[in-house]
């Protein structure tokens, strides 16, 4: 009988300690569960999911691998809860940031993660297409999401959401100079309107308050974007899209209109588009169609007050805070011709077709990067 | 084995022999070691027995008291689970090229999600559960997304009761996806009666408000990974089981079938019921040239002579289900659509879309992005019959005519039986009278005596006060039939726009 002596032997104290400690674990295993605490996993907007299958834009807490597969819960939306306000930090609304991503650029991440809005409140998402370029760019955003989304980061966002494009693109090359050929422009601005929509339409989910469209070359804003842009309480608002550059005549830093898609409509306009077919689209900022449209790029005066407000008929995709409502009424962006407008320009006009309006914000400058 | 004793013995296996004299922990059994003192010993049990009675007592004690239990939060998994974001999963990753849903979505395992606006709708939740546990499309690949908004009946309450039990169910394969009811009021003033949903004028505001919630609906419910989107109205009374199958079989864009509904006898039995799914013609593409920028071109109105062929009308009981039709608007009741045509940005016009709102605008919409948009003319689902206020007023005349004659019956019957009794004393007496009549019939008959014709004539006072009693009924049925003619009339204008799916 060598197992009484051996146990006896064990007089030191580690075993009492070790005896009462699963004691106290039993009573733990067998008490607190039952308790009245147990939080429901069918929490409200800004809450987290219970399964997979749920809204992109929420996280979800990962099943183990030993349990067996629960059936997905019934889960109540009460989208009537889901307000978008000019005190979005306060009221703790979601917003969701959409970036059809061509190239990833350093700066364009560090610029987010400095943005000031509570990042438990923002997710994002990304369309990306299945290119060479592509596959580049989702290296890079990988890499970035790994460092940002560890556990315990204080920057983390709430979830993020990155989406293959199943459409060609129709250029494979998105050179500068290739990419605004008017003749190109057609094709090239329906592909985008088909990722933006498609990327828009998987991720916007019944918790989102809020739509912030950010190009991927977008590097430089202020901080406090979405809460100066929410801060209007308009259904659509963009911010004026600039570009820093070396003035050569001047001999320093300078900066330019860069997104000319931000528009006053204008009779011109009005007239060449009744005159149209069908599947025309009127494109702005090219010399051999001239629209006599007043650009918000050109209404930029630093000497003006920041918050000096327009309203716009055509918007820029370059950044743009949008209700969620005015997406989930319809308002999407056209990947065919619309009133003869295409992509942003086309959204705008469908908005307003839903009595959503555009606005503009012609001294609030955000920076496009320079190739 | 077998070979090891061919194989010369080395001298190792006697070194093995040796290890035999070791105990399984190689420890030598011959080794000394000294015995633990008695009063060491017993001391040990003591604080063992301590021990174990004291968390006897505390374990009775908890659990008879459960308020003095430890407070130690949300359950003992909690620890691992819970610690604020330990496990949580932030980063998802989709490839939506793997989505573009084909003709045999089900080996494919391709995610449909189920869509349907509800409002009032309680009454007919019962059926369209019983049809979702029909189908026979694997039911963990079906997501159901349900919109309810502006309802004042139990729809809500109905509705998450029905879907606790639908995931209930003990065998998984019969579980659903991802359950969702979005709660949205749009403050509608519309009524959501048979008759307030038809009329003309309401149609145009209508639609654009029914559009704004299927929008609301999809936009919240679609996720990367479905393949299908199929929209259905909670008011189908039959339809096969196989229907998502059946339309996804045809592999197209979009797809509808017939929709029919049954109809009273009186009404003629069936009736074409979703006008929305027509061919574009002529006529109405003139006819929008000249209507102004928000107006909406309804379906099945006398306002708007459209001309168009429509699916409903095509039908043919032993057509070919499989027979396909082009059409560019789409009804509705019953839309199978690849998901894909949604992300493109397809949707439910709320405004006039080339003069056409809601499932109509949305089939030209996806004709104008050069979707394949497809109907099925002999392939016949059956909406519920939902009886119109002529209806109703017509049915309650049929009722009381029936209750009329019923108790014209029982009158009469009661008549009969008390002339029956008043006069029993006597035709008893004619019973005897007539059984000595036949006595002497046969006789006379076994003589080959003839006219048996008296014994007869007793009979005759009995059916007299029937005849002036039944006039009557015959004048009252006249009537309502000349007016089942009139309502016939008024309803073929009338019926003619297509019932509208409850929201």
């Amino acid at each position: 009988m060598p197992s009484p002596r051996s146990f006896s032997r064990g007089r030191n104290p580690i075993t009492y300690v070790l005896a009462l400690m699963l004691c106290v674990g039993f009573y733990l295993f067998f008490f607190s569960s039952g308790g009245d605490s147990y939080i429901p996993s069918t929490r409200q907007s800004g809450g987290t999911a219970s399964n997979v299958l749920s809204p992109p834009s929420l996280p979800f807490r990962k099943s183990k691998h030993n349990e067996p597969a629960q059936a997905p819960p019934v889960v109540h939306y009460h989208m009537n809860n889901v307000t978008t306000s000019r005190n979005p930090v306060e009221n703790s609304e979601t917003v969701l940031i959409l970036t059809p991503l061509a190239r990833f650029y350093q700066e364009y991440w560090d610029s987010l993660l400095k943005l000031t809005y509570p990042h438990e409140l923002i997710s994002l998402g990304f369309i990306i297409p299945k290119t060479k370029e592509g596959n580049l760019a989702i290296t890079a955003l990988q890499k970035e999401i790994a460092k940002t989304q560890k556990k315990g980061h204080g920057k983390r966002f709430a979830s993020i959401t990155i989406l293959r494009q199943d459409t060609e693109s129709p250029l494979q090359n998105q050179g500068e100079a290739e990419r605004h050929k008017m003749e190109n422009q057609k094709a090239r601005r329906a592909a985008m309107a088909k990722a933006r929509n498609s990327l828009l339409f998987t991720t916007l989910g019944p918790t989102t308050s809020w739509v912030l469209w950010m190009d991927s070359d977008i590097i430089e804003y202020p901080p406090t974007l979405i809460q100066d842009l929410a801060a209007f309480d308009a259904p659509i608002i963009a911010p004026n899209c600039f570009q820093r550059f070396y003035n050569n005549e001047k001999k320093s830093q300078d900066i330019r209109p860069y997104d000319f898609n931000n528009w006053v409509d204008s009779p011109t306009a009005k007239e060449m588009a009744a005159k149209m077919g069908k599947d025309d689209i009127l494109l702005e900022g090219y010399a051999e169609m001239p629209t006599y449209r007043s650009l918000m790029a050109m209404m930029y005066d630093p000497a003006q007050e920041i918050g000096t407000k327009v309203k716009l008929d055509g918007v820029g995709g370059a950044v743009l805070l949008v209700k969620a409502e005015v997406h989930r009424d319809g308002a999407m962006f056209p990947a065919f011709p619309f009133y003869h407008l295409i992509e942003t320009e086309g959204f705008a006009k469908m908005a307003s077709r839903l009595n959503s309006e555009s606005f503009g914000l012609p001294n609030y400058l955000v920076y496009h990067y320079n190739e | 084995m077998l070979s090891a004793p061919r194989q010369p013995a080395p001298p190792a296996v006697f070194h093995h022999h040796h290890a035999w004299r070791h105990d399984a922990n190689f420890n030598c059994r011959c080794r000394f070691q000294p015995r633990s003192q008695p009063a060491l010993r017993r001391r040990k049990r003591l604080i063992q027995q301590l021990l174990a009675g004291s968390s006897i007592i505390l374990l009775i004690f908890f659990y008879f008291a459960p308020s003095y239990r430890p407070n130690l939060g949300a359950g003992p998994l909690s620890y691992l689970t819970s610690s604020e974001d330990a496990d949580l999963e932030t980063v998802r990753y989709y490839d939506l090229s793997n989505v573009q849903g084909t003709a045999r979505g089900w080996e494919r395992e391709e995610r449909i999600l189920l869509c349907a606006p509800l409002r009032d709708a309680a009454p007919h939740l019962k059926m369209f559960f019983e049809h979702l546990e029909k189908l026979t499309y694997p039911h963990n690949l079906i997501d159901l997304a349900f919109l309810v908004g502006d309802s004042k009946d139990n729809t809500l309450e109905l509705l998450n009761e029905k879907l606790e039990a639908l995931q209930a169910n003990p065998d998984p394969k019969k579980r659903f996806g991802e359950l969702s009811i979005m709660n949205k009021d749009f403050g509608q003033k519309v009524n959501q009666d048979v008759e307030s949903r038809h009329g003309f004028a309401a149609q145009a505001g209508r639609r654009k408000s029914m559009a704004q919630a299927r929008n609301w609906l999809l936009s919240a419910a679609l996720r990367p990974t479905h393949s299908w989107v199929y929209w259905r109205d909670v008011d189908v009374e039959t339809a096969p089981v196989t229907i998502l199958e059946d339309l996804m079989r045809h592999n197209k864009d979009v797809i509808v079938p017939n929709v029919w509904r049954p109809l009273p006898d009186w009404l003629g039995g069936e009736q074409p019921y979703d006008l929305n799914s027509w061919q574009e013609s002529d006529t109405a593409l003139a006819l929008a040239d000249t209507l102004d920028e928000d107006a909406v071109i309804v379906e099945g109105y006398a306002e708007y002579a459209t001309w168009r062929p429509h699916l409903a009308y095509l039908r043919d009981p032993y057509g070919d289900p499989d027979m396909e039709m082009e059409i560019d608007g789409v009804g509705g009741v019953s839309i199978l659509a690849k998901a894909k045509v949604f992300r493109s940005g397809v949707h439910f016009p709320a405004f006039s879309f080339e003069k056409h709102a809601e499932t109509e605008g949305f089939g030209k919409m996806a004709k104008r992005m050069k979707y394949s948009v497809v109907g099925l003319p002999h392939y016949t689902i059956w909406h519920l019959y939902e009886p119109s206020v002529d209806d109703l007023r017509h049915m309650e005349e049929m009722e009381k005519e029936k209750k009329a004659k019923e108790a014209e019956e029982a009158a009469k019957k009661e008549r009969l039986e008390k002339i029956n009794h008043q006069f029993e004393p006597k035709s008893n007496d004619w019973e005897k009278e007539k059984a000595q009549v036949h006595d002497l019939l046969q006789k006379e008959k076994a003589e080959n005596a003839n006219q048996p014709k008296e014994a007869e004539a007793p009979k005759k006072p009995q059916e007299k006060p029937q005849e002036k009693p039944q006039e009557q009924p015959k004048k009252e049925a006249e009537k309502p039939v000349a007016k089942k003619d009139v309502i016939h009339e008024v309803r073929g204008e009338d019926e003619k726009p297509k019932l509208q799916p409850v929201q």
